[in-house]
């Protein structure tokens, strides 16, 4: 049910007369009705200065250009070259990147190694004697050269035998002598 | 041999061809289509937002979305009244908000028209009256607004305003309708445009018009 009366029928199509696309025979018959309807008649007379006005208005707006470039919808999307056919074309690629993970992994792996506690450091570090080892360090040194090796294979003891690394000053002199070698083993240079 | 074409120098295929092409990765096809409706994506983003570097992002975004939606994209004719429609709503998803101190859409007919003729207080006389017509359009409201500017501005025909703002074709006549007879009214306050007021409202039935309560600038003050 209308409230109010939207006047006549034709009134919307009087105003749409510069927007809308009527053909030649739509046009004469709303021409023809305008003589006999003040509403439309006022409308068409009317509604074309406004249609100029905004033409007109507008007409420095649809002069606005951009410069913006498709490079920047394809940066957007994140859109990438294709990659190439021949297989062979991608060797360098894997030879650079093989060598990327390989100094990534030699580094991690140093800095993994260094960072460990000597506590917490595996058992497989720590030194172990061989046979070879003893039967040398049982032997005594017979020329300079045996000697020089046998001060070598008794010296590599000599970190285990020490008690304490600490040391405090008393009176001039420290508290104990710092480093003692296990002579022990009865075997005496010559 | 493949030949490679300019996309600015326009390319003949038809929205349908382009849209066919890029789906199957041609980028100078989708480049042609981005140089053809770019100007007006901005001008539409341009008018609704009144901020030019947003202008230019939407018309980014609003190809973005185009080259996502390229798998699903079934252009008949043209491809336009899509990407306005996106335009439309990415324009108003960034619409100045309160505070935001923005420049208004007339300030560029500031720049007068390159064919533009006649002594300067005659250019001036044209600007200002521009101005006082495209402060009129601002004052309509969104649903108005839109169809004037997609209208009078990116120059499309009703049936394609009601694909853009997605309503009947009736509908857009009706809303252009209303503008124009609420515009009338509006315009018959400057007496050069040589505009009377509408007949009364109450026969009618339409909502009396809220008169403009901005000054419109003068020149010279």
């Amino acid at each position: 049910m209308r409230l109010f009366s939207r006047g006549c029928e034709s009134l919307e199509a009087a105003y749409l007369a510069g927007a809308d696309r009527l053909d030649s025979g739509e046009r004469l018959a709303l021409e023809a009705h305008a003589r006999s309807c003040a509403d439309c008649a006022d409308a068409l007379r009317y509604g074309r200065p406004v249609d100029a006005a905004l033409r007109g208005a507008f007409a420095p707006l649809r002069e606005r250009r951009t410069i913006i470039a498709p490079g920047r919808v394809r940066l957007a999307v994140g859109l990438r070259t294709p990659a190439p056919t021949n297989r062979w074309l991608r060797v360098p690629r894997f030879v650079g990147r093989l060598a990327e993970v390989s100094v990534m992994v030699g580094v991690t792996l140093f800095a993994v190694g260094t960072s460990l506690d000597p506590s917490t450091r595996p058992t497989s570090l720590t030194p172990t004697h061989s046979i070879v080892q003893e039967y040398f360090r049982s032997q005594p040194p017979v020329g300079d050269i045996d000697y020089v090796r046998w001060l070598r294979l008794v010296k590599a003891d000599a970190p285990s035998t020490v008690s304490d690394s600490s040391r405090l000053p008393m009176g001039g002199r420290f508290d104990y002598d710092p480093i003692e070698f296990d002579k022990g083993s009865g075997v005496l240079p010559r | 041999m493949k030949t490679q074409r300019d996309p600015a120098a326009g390319d003949t295929r038809t929205d349908h061809d382009l849209v066919y092409a890029a789906r199957d990765g041609d980028t100078v096809a989708f480049d042609a289509l981005f140089y053809r409706y770019r100007d007006g994506i901005f001008r539409l983003g341009l008018a609704i937002t009144k901020d030019p570097s947003a202008a230019e992002e939407i018309v980014v975004d609003t190809f973005a979305r185009a080259h996502r939606a390229l798998a699903r994209l079934e252009p008949d004719a043209s491809l336009r009244p899509w990407l306005y429609r996106v335009a439309v709503n990415l324009s108003y998803n960034r619409r100045p908000r309160k505070g935001l101190v923005l420049s208004s859409l007339d300030d560029a007919v500031d720049e007068p028209l390159a064919n533009e003729e006649g002594s300067p207080s005659r250019v001036a006389e044209q600007a200002e009256l521009r101005r006082f017509v495209l402060g009129a359009v601002d004052e309509l409201g969104p649903k108005h607004r839109i169809v004037v500017v997609l209208h009078y501005l990116n120059g499309l025909n009703l049936t394609e305003i009601a694909e853009v703002v997605g309503c009947p074709v009736g509908t857009v006549k009706s809303r252009l309708h209303y503008a124009l007879r609420r515009l009338r009214t509006h315009l018959a306050a400057h007496p050069e445009l040589g505009i009377e007021p509408s007949r009364p409202i109450i026969a009618t039935g339409l909502r009396a018009p809220k008169p403009i309560t901005a000054p419109v600038p003068i020149e010279g003050e």
